[in-house]
């Protein structure tokens, strides 16, 4: 576990001293106070849209770093050399690759934990408010959604170059926001074996809709019941665990060689 | 796998095959080696021969087609086999956006190395390689040598009883070059192993204890530095000229002793 902790401590080093962080929370608060400062379309004063446009850009800033840093990891130790002095250490590959996630998912999730304490902060001294619970599973289920979104971004990452993976990921991740919820409509329209395609398709997917909180939060609908944030986490957590280990057997036979490649 | 206890390196029968355009290329073919403990050992060959391959065998990077190597009596396939050696690429680098005592408590906790003990350590490679002036300094704003320095410093953290050292020397100055030389006497005299490929065939006949020659995945010929090139001739023409004899369908020529291989 302490190797693991010494590689996520590089992914650490590297976020903060390239002030990724730093860049996204400033144009965060900015976006925000310039909602706040302006009137647009007489809605620019009302903390609710506020609220939602802060949490959208949050959403959106997590996505983005998410499979932006972690879909770097691997290629980038490949291209600056740095895979070798690593793998010539005493650590499994294994290793490397969970350091590499946990590195980046920690940073990013860090991250956004502050993206959100930032909103709070900026919609509070407009006098908006969250309610505390919802928001702490709000946060905890965008935590879960950012290890599996760096989880796929690593695992294609083991195989693809960075670019490669990069689009693939944001692709995929897209699609699976915007058309797995939308599986029921077609279930209900098609017969036969495309209903029985269509079950199957909506049972494998990872349900990325179900980490979503930000409306409940929003309009204070409250907390959803802790049995079902549990089960919601652990069938994240299964999902991370499925995708890292797809990313293991992806790398664990790859071949590091700058005069061969497989 | 039978192991020889007293050998730092031992390779038997080792071949990697790589798919190119649906072709296979044998980078390695059933070569078998023994690096004694103690010794530095060059291994030389022309480009493409297989050298920096055989290397990354070694350090688990490329994995055997067929065959067994072992460092130190553990296979190279086990993690563990990589505690007691130290690595310096070809190609150096390392992280810039770290400092160079950073980068040298990150290399040595990778090796289980923690405490007053890293620190020592650290610091006293540092001062070994003029690095202490430049320590917190990030190694972005480090020139070429310095930069080739620090890695060495990183290669060495553990003490490692095996150094593998590709190519040590390319790119660097007459000083640098020196610097590199001493620190491989030096580490023989401290009964290390250094494992050095190179193309400096000057420098591997001043440091070398034994040599031996790669080429088309094979070693053609390998004995001691000393006995294995024939008096008069210099290891620059003695390379040449094996490597002529195999093309030409000839024995390579033999060493004075027994080979390694």
């Amino acid at each position: 576990m302490r190797k693991i902790l010494v590689i996520a401590g590089i992914v650490w080093m590297e976020m903060w001293r390239r002030k990724t962080l730093h860049v996204l929370g400033i144009l965060l608060a900015a976006s925000l106070l310039l909602l706040f400062s302006i009137n647009v379309s007489g809605l620019g004063r009302i903390p609710g849209y506020v609220k939602e446009t802060g949490l959208l850009l949050t959403w959106i800033f997590g996505w983005v770093m998410g499979i932006n840093i972690a879909v770097r990891q691997l290629p980038q130790e490949e291209k600056r050399g740095t895979v070798y002095a690593m793998l010539a250490r005493p650590i499994g590959r294994g290793q490397l690759l969970l350091g590499k996630w946990f590195g980046a998912w920690i940073a990013v999730s860090g991250s956004v934990l502050c993206f959100y304490v930032l909103t709070v902060l900026i919609v509070g001294g407009f006098g908006g408010r969250f309610g505390g619970v919802a928001m702490f599973q709000a946060l905890t289920l965008h935590g879960m959604l950012l290890a599996m979104i760096t989880a796929l971004a690593i695992a294609l990452s083991a195989r693809l170059t960075q670019e490669a993976a990069s689009a693939l990921c944001y692709i995929v991740t897209a699609a699976l926001f915007a058309f797995v919820p939308r599986i029921p409509e077609f279930i209900a329209t098609a017969g036969g074996w495309r209903e029985t395609a269509m079950l199957v398709l909506y049972t494998a997917l990872p349900h990325f809709e179900l980490f979503d909180m930000r409306r409940r939060v929003v309009h204070q609908h409250g907390p959803i019941a802790w049995h079902t944030w549990a089960l919601i986490l652990l069938y994240g957590a299964m999902i991370t665990a499925i995708l890292l280990i797809a990313a293991w057997l992806a790398f664990r036979k790859r071949h590091f060689s700058r005069t061969a490649k497989d | 796998m039978a192991s020889n206890m007293s050998a730092a390196v031992d390779i038997q029968g080792l071949s990697v095959t790589f798919e190119r355009g649906g072709s296979s290329v044998a980078a390695l073919d059933r070569l078998d080696a023994v690096v004694p403990e103690g010794q530095v050992f060059g291994l030389l060959g022309p480009n493409g021969a297989g050298k920096t391959t055989l290397m990354h065998v070694l350090l688990g990077f490329v994995p055997p087609t067929a065959g067994q190597a072992a460092i130190f009596g553990t296979d190279v396939r086990r993690a563990i086999a990589r505690q007691r050696i130290g690595y310096l690429p070809e190609h150096p680098d390392t992280y810039r956006f770290l400092t160079a005592r950073e980068l040298l408590h990150t290399a040595g906790r990778l090796f289980g190395m923690r405490g007053p003990a890293l620190r020592a350590r650290s610091d006293a490679l540092l001062e070994r390689l003029d690095l202490t002036a430049a320590a917190n300094r990030p190694a972005g704003t480090f020139s070429r040598g310095m930069l080739q320095r620090v890695c060495l410093a990183q290669a060495l953290i553990n003490d490692p009883d095996l150094v593998i050292l590709d190519e040590p020397t390319g790119g660097m100055d007459p000083f640098g070059r020196l610097q590199i030389r001493a620190l491989i006497t030096e580490l023989k005299a401290r009964g290390k192993t250094v494992l050095l490929s190179s193309h400096e065939l000057s420098e591997v006949e001043m440091v070398c204890d034994s040599i031996a020659i790669l080429y088309k995945g094979r070693v053609i010929t390998s004995g001691d530095a000393t006995t294995l090139v024939p008096d008069g001739e210099s290891l620059e023409r003695f390379f040449i000229r094996t490597i002529e004899a195999v093309d030409k369908g000839t024995t390579a020529p033999a060493g004075k002793e027994a080979p390694h291989a």
